[in-house]
């Protein structure tokens, strides 16, 4: 199977480890990435508060990109995959508005009919794939190993349009992680916030929802976090030292991969093609353990 | 050309019982088609009344077995209503009467089939919280007081494999070639009493209904409760078998919503009594125990509810807290539960910790009321509940001549309330034959 890969601004501009990962796996799996030629910021559906027409518009360019390569757009990021879902969704509700942005659309030659569809790494992996394809993949399963996984919520709400998972009762990831020989287990807090939309306004405030989630995953008894969201990795992963700051707790240390990173573990690629020295929590002694099986 | 004076009623619940018994009473006789192998409905699950706290199974009892050997009644059990013709005074019905495989004329009840029965199930009768055999009796006081196999369930049905109830039994009651038979009946009138019923809360995702043990409806909880229920009336939870301490309520669930797709936009009803009657029956029982009641607000508008409802708040301690809960959630290690909700009073967002979440789900119409209504040729409402011809002048009359309803066939009501209006069915199902009477007479 053939995509238009997208993998959008935070990916590329931050989050190599993700992007990486996903390119090293992927195509093993039979999934061929096409890059995108031309494309712009996602629209960032933070827009739509101060400018909507230019979010549509963004949205909807990538979008046309993608029908010109005439391939259904995967966007890696659950942010732009909700901005792409919500625009072609008002676009489909309002075609006079379609209308007015094929015009500016056609001076570079594009044209957004609405006939792309846009699948999430979850749709792929899960529903396209399969997790029974995807087990026989495995070479190294994650054994004895229990991970929290945490999809984000860009993923699955909202539950009307977007499809991904049930957005109350996600389950694909869980599933993908089973997958692996990884065991998984709900906890009460999985379909809360990471913070992040919060970072501009009130940093301090993201610091704070992101750490009584990964306080919650540590009184929980979890090895480890997943999750297939950059803006999730980023708070959980990244800002992990100024959590444990914000909450007075040096001892709060949950390792954080995406599902990419483990997947490529568990196929039996090297740490380093996976991007895993980007990772920013304490992640060394889970791959000791799964590269001793 | 001579007038039948009977009446048939389809449904065995309490309100088809109670009319079926005045109208026996008054001579006529009486038809009562049950769908299910034993009369007695959803009252007969049910662990006490409001307001007045009385045992339900110790007022429906009597009233089953009055029922059953009146002489003026018929029941008919595993039985629908597949034909109505002619018009009211003298319409011709045709049941379909399933078999029980069970001759009741010679069952002693001895017990041996059930006790050797190979097959065990989950007991419907007891909300699946207790198994049953394939040839069973539902619950101790169930009426016709035989057992029925339950061909989808029974191993000589499904694989021809075994014959031993048949071969346990002394009496020879065991009729595995009993089949199905069509009965031709001769009625003035017809009373429909098929009663309701609840909404599975599982399309709420967010409240976790089959995905968390310990959340449950209010109908399955009336069986933890009831002394003659699966735990003999001790509030065990399921996960853990432990005496459940901390309760909440859920008001309202799939009641009064206005989301798209979910749920019924009425009020049930029912919910704010009853619940304060399992949060009363649970502090009664389990002094230290603490009962919480989320509700969006409280309708208590009959004589003596609102007694209760002051009852539960101010003497028993039930704590009632204004708000809709957005959330249950569970803990994966000990299976309690966060009830996630805003108290409306107050402004607050407040996360509380039980061990039982009970779901106060709505009343909704049978789905097999369409087919009915179809037989009948009467008119459904928007919510598939029976449509009267005028709440005020005729209240019980549906759209057809000679056809009337009572209980929550038309919508939920309560106990007594649906017995009130089986005596006024009944009596409306009366008039009919008794002016007729007078109109030949003279």
């Amino acid at each position: 199977m053939k995509y238009a890969f997208y993998p959008g601004c935070t990916v590329q501009a931050e989050q190599f480890g993700y992007e990486a990962s996903a390119r090293e796996v992927l195509p093993r799996i039979g999934v061929e990435l096409i890059d995108m030629k031309g494309t712009s910021c996602c629209g960032f559906p933070a827009f739509s508060s101060v400018y909507p027409s230019a979010w549509y518009y963004l949205s909807a360019r990538n979008m046309a990109i993608a029908e010109s390569l005439r391939l259904d757009l995967f966007p890696l990021c659950n942010g732009c995959h909700m901005s792409f879902v919500e625009t072609k969704h008002y676009l489909e509700v309002n075609p006079g508005f379609k209308e007015s942005i094929n015009r500016d659309l056609k001076k570079e030659g594009l044209t957004y009919t609405g006939d792309v569809k846009i699948v999430h790494i979850l749709e792929i992996l899960h529903d396209i794939i399969g997790v029974e394809t995807i087990e026989a993949f495995v070479k190294k399963p994650i054994k004895g190993l229990k991970f929290a996984t945490h999809p984000g919520c860009h993923a699955i709400r909202s539950g009307s349009l977007n499809h991904t998972d049930d957005p109350e009762n996600p389950q694909k990831l869980d599933d993908l992680m089973r997958a692996l020989g990884a065991n998984v287990m709900d906890y009460p807090e999985k379909t809360d916030c990471c913070g992040s939309s919060l970072a501009i306004a009130s940093g301090k405030t993201t610091l704070m929802i992101a750490g009584e989630k990964l306080q919650s995953i540590k009184r929980y008894g979890f090895d480890g976090l997943v999750t297939v969201c950059p803006f999730c990795f980023k708070v959980f992963d990244n800002r992990q030292r100024a959590i444990q700051a914000t909450m007075g707790d040096k001892s709060l240390e949950i390792p954080v991969f995406y599902y990419t990173q483990l997947l490529g573990l568990a196929m039996g690629l090297e740490p380093l093609k996976l991007g895993l020295e980007l990772n920013l929590s304490s992640i060394d002694p889970i791959i000791e353990k799964i590269l001793e099986g | 050309m001579p007038k039948e004076d009977s009446v048939l009623i389809i449904g065995g619940g309490i309100a088809g019982i109670q009319a079926s018994i005045d109208l026996a009473n008054r001579g006529i006789n009486v038809y009562l088609i049950e769908m299910a192998p034993y009369i007695g409905g959803v009252v007969a699950q049910l662990d006490k009344t409001f307001p007045t706290m009385n045992c339900c199974i110790c007022i429906l009892e009597p009233k089953m077995i009055e029922c059953y050997r009146h002489p003026k009644i018929t029941v008919y059990t595993l039985s629908e209503v597949t034909g109505v013709e002619g018009s009211k005074g003298n319409f011709k019905v045709k049941i379909l009467e399933r078999p029980r495989f069970v001759d009741i004329s010679r069952c002693t009840m001895c017990g041996n089939c059930i006790e050797k029965c190979p097959v065990i199930v989950p007991n419907e009768f007891q909300a699946g919280f207790e198994s049953r055999k394939a040839i069973y009796i539902p619950f101790p006081q169930a009426v016709p007081y035989a057992p029925s196999i339950d061909k989808g369930s029974c191993l000589h049905f499904r694989e021809g494999s075994c014959r031993i109830c048949e071969d346990t039994c002394p009496a020879r009651a065991i009729k595995y070639e009993q089949s199905s038979k069509i009965v031709s009946l001769n009625v003035s009138s017809i009373i429909v009493a098929t009663g309701f019923k609840q909404y599975n809360p599982e399309e709420m995702r967010e409240y976790g209904y089959k995905r968390y043990d310990n959340v449950i409806t209010s109908i399955e909880f009336e069986r933890l409760v009831s002394p003659y229920g699966p735990t003999s009336g001790e509030l065990v939870r399921p996960s853990d078998k432990k005496v459940a301490k901390r309760i909440a309520f859920v008001q309202c669930v799939g009641s009064r919503s206005h989301r798209e797709g979910v749920g019924v936009p009425y009020c049930s009803g029912i919910c704010c009594m009853y619940a304060a009657k399992e949060a009363v029956t649970i502090k009664e029982k389990y002094p230290e125990s603490e009962p919480t009641i989320f509700y969006i607000d409280i309708k208590a508008f009959s004589r003596d509810f609102q007694n209760l409802i002051n009852k539960a708040r101010d003497e028993m301690g039930v704590e009632y807290i204004r708000g809709r809960p957005g959330e249950i959630r569970e803990n994966p290690l000990t299976k309690d539960l966060y009830v996630w909700y805003e108290n409306t009073d107050t402004g607050e967002i407040g996360r509380k910790e039980v061990d039982l979440a009970i779901l106060s789900a709505a009343i909704l119409s049978r789905s097999e009321n369409t087919k009915l209504a179809e037989v009948l040729g009467v008119e459904l409402d928007e919510f598939g509940f029976f449509k009267v011809e005028d709440p005020f002048l005729k209240p019980l009359e549906t759209t057809r001549d000679g056809i009337y309803v009572c209980g929550c066939c038309h919508g939920p009501r309560d106990i007594s309330n649906s017995v009130i209006e089986a005596s006024a069915a009944a009596m409306k199902a009366a008039i009919g034959i008794q002016s007729e009477a007078a109109g030949s007479g003279g």
